[in-house]
């Protein structure tokens, strides 16, 4: 069988990982302001980024045949 | 025959004497021909499976025994051998045996009149079997993915349960992708293909989940659910496995195994993904923080500067004051080194017509007219001739 491809990285879980953790950092505010103002232009690409693949989306159903794998 | 003969030993000859075959056979046709095929009632003892599949056992009540055969092209439909001492319905053939000479039942169906019957017993024990290798395990389960994206779907191509999966993603999550493994899920072959589905998803790169199960049936229909070997399938799947098998009341051995049990196929979905409404609130919120933690930071950071502001100034009035007093002391100074405050000492300047200052013997030749400045102002002199 032709596998699919796997899904381009990162995945979903791992952007949304990353947000929580600039957010975190940001509140923490341990970071100078420089550091800051970088994480937080990181922080809302990373939002656009999830919000557009989220709305974007349409999910796709594909159908491994029968041939494709042994039985 | 020769009943009615006098002579009783006449018919004790080759000639008249039946052999063995003959009373067998005649006595195979005469039950067969006298008794239809019926039900029994009785309790299995001496059960024995041979090597080729067949059954042999008895069924007795207080007074009496029936050997009974059910051959393997029957049993098979039945998803347990009966134990000794189970009382069941037997539908059979009654039928002489003739190479033994006995009385047989030649058993078609078989039920139990115990509670749950032959199902439940196969249930149980195959569940015993399972959870002996502690695949019921409850530390076993593993957590469903919070962002699932790709979703294999294991269940019948053309049914409610697959179009229901499909409606429930496509409504609360269609970033996922779903990749249906199409089986049959019920009758002769099921268990294999859904067993062989469960070796083809460990070939899909990048798998979340999986979805295996159908729609509700009769207790015969959900059977494939109940197999030891798909339980074991569901078992060694590489991911997660949410089951959804028939309605909620049916709780199949496969459900029992997944990590996670679905009452129903729409359910499953719905455990495979997160809602995208709740997900975008997430966002919003995640938004929102990150504004007000930037804005908390870049306040901070003004108020630092006023504070290094408030700090600078403060040192700046302290040089400033330091300087002053420097510009005082030297001030003093420069006053001490006016030329002014010398002449008023007693020195004198001299200067010539031409206003050089004089200062040296040399420079004053004999008749020479110049000019000398005092304290309070200036003198004409002339050198004295020789």
């Amino acid at each position: 069988m032709s596998p699919p491809p796997p899904p381009a990285s990162p995945t979903f879980a791992e952007q949304l990982e990353r947000l929580e953790e600039i957010v975190r950092r940001l509140e923490s505010q341990e970071l100078d302001l420089d550091e800051s103002l970088k994480l937080f232009e990181e922080g809302i690409e990373r939002l656009r980024a999830v919000r557009e693949r989220l709305t974007a989306a349409e999910a796709k159903v594909k159908q491994i045949l029968g041939e494709d794998f042994d039985r | 025959m020769g009943a009615g003969s006098v002579d009783l030993f006449a018919a004790a000859s080759a000639e008249g004497a039946w052999t063995v075959g003959e009373v067998t056979r005649r006595a195979r046709a005469v039950v067969e021909a006298g008794l239809p095929p019926l039900w029994v009632r009785g309790e299995v003892s001496g059960f024995k499976r041979w090597q080729s599949g067949h059954w042999y056992f008895a069924l007795r009540d207080r007074t009496a025994q029936l050997r009974c055969v059910m051959f393997a092209r029957e049993n098979r439909r039945l998803p347990a051998a009966p134990a000794d001492g189970m009382q069941v319905f037997a539908f059979g053939r009654p039928t002489v045996w003739e190479e033994k000479g006995e009385l047989r039942l030649t058993v078609l169906e078989l039920l139990s009149t115990e509670a749950g019957g032959l199902w439940q017993l196969a249930f149980e024990k195959a569940k015993a079997a399972l959870a002996k290798d502690g695949l019921l395990d409850p530390a076993r389960k593993r957590p469903l993915p919070g962002y699932a994206q790709r979703i294999a779907v294991i269940t019948s191509p053309d049914a409610a349960a697959l179009t229901d999966i499909v409606a429930v993603v496509e409504r609360r999550w269609p970033v996922a992708e779903l990749i249906v493994v199409p089986t049959r899920v019920q009758g002769d072959g099921a268990e294999a293909e859904i067993c062989a589905a469960f070796r083809a998803i460990g070939r899909i790169a990048g798998l979340d989940v999986v979805i295996v199960g159908r729609g509700g049936g009769s207790k015969e229909d959900l059977w494939t659910f109940n197999s030891e070997r798909v339980a074991r399938a569901v078992a060694a799947a590489p991911v997660p496995v949410i089951s959804a098998v028939g309605h909620e009341t049916d709780v199949t051995l496969c459900d029992l195994v997944a990590d996670y049990r679905a009452a129903t196929p729409s359910a499953a979905a719905a455990a495979a993904t997160p809602d995208r409404a709740e997900v975008l609130d997430h966002l919003a919120q995640v938004g929102a923080r990150l504004g007000r933690a930037v804005a908390g930071r870049v306040d901070l950071a003004g108020q630092r500067v006023e504070r290094s502001l408030d700090r600078l100034a403060g040192t700046m009035t302290l040089r400033v004051e330091r300087h002053r007093h420097r510009l005082a002391a030297l001030s003093g100074r420069l006053d001490a080194l006016s030329p002014l405050k010398i002449l008023e000492r007693g020195y004198a300047l001299a200067r010539d017509a031409e206003d050089r200052l004089l200062k040296r013997v040399a420079q004053f030749p004999p008749g020479l007219a110049f000019r000398l400045r005092v304290s309070d102002g200036e003198v004409r002199a002339r050198v004295a001739g020789p």
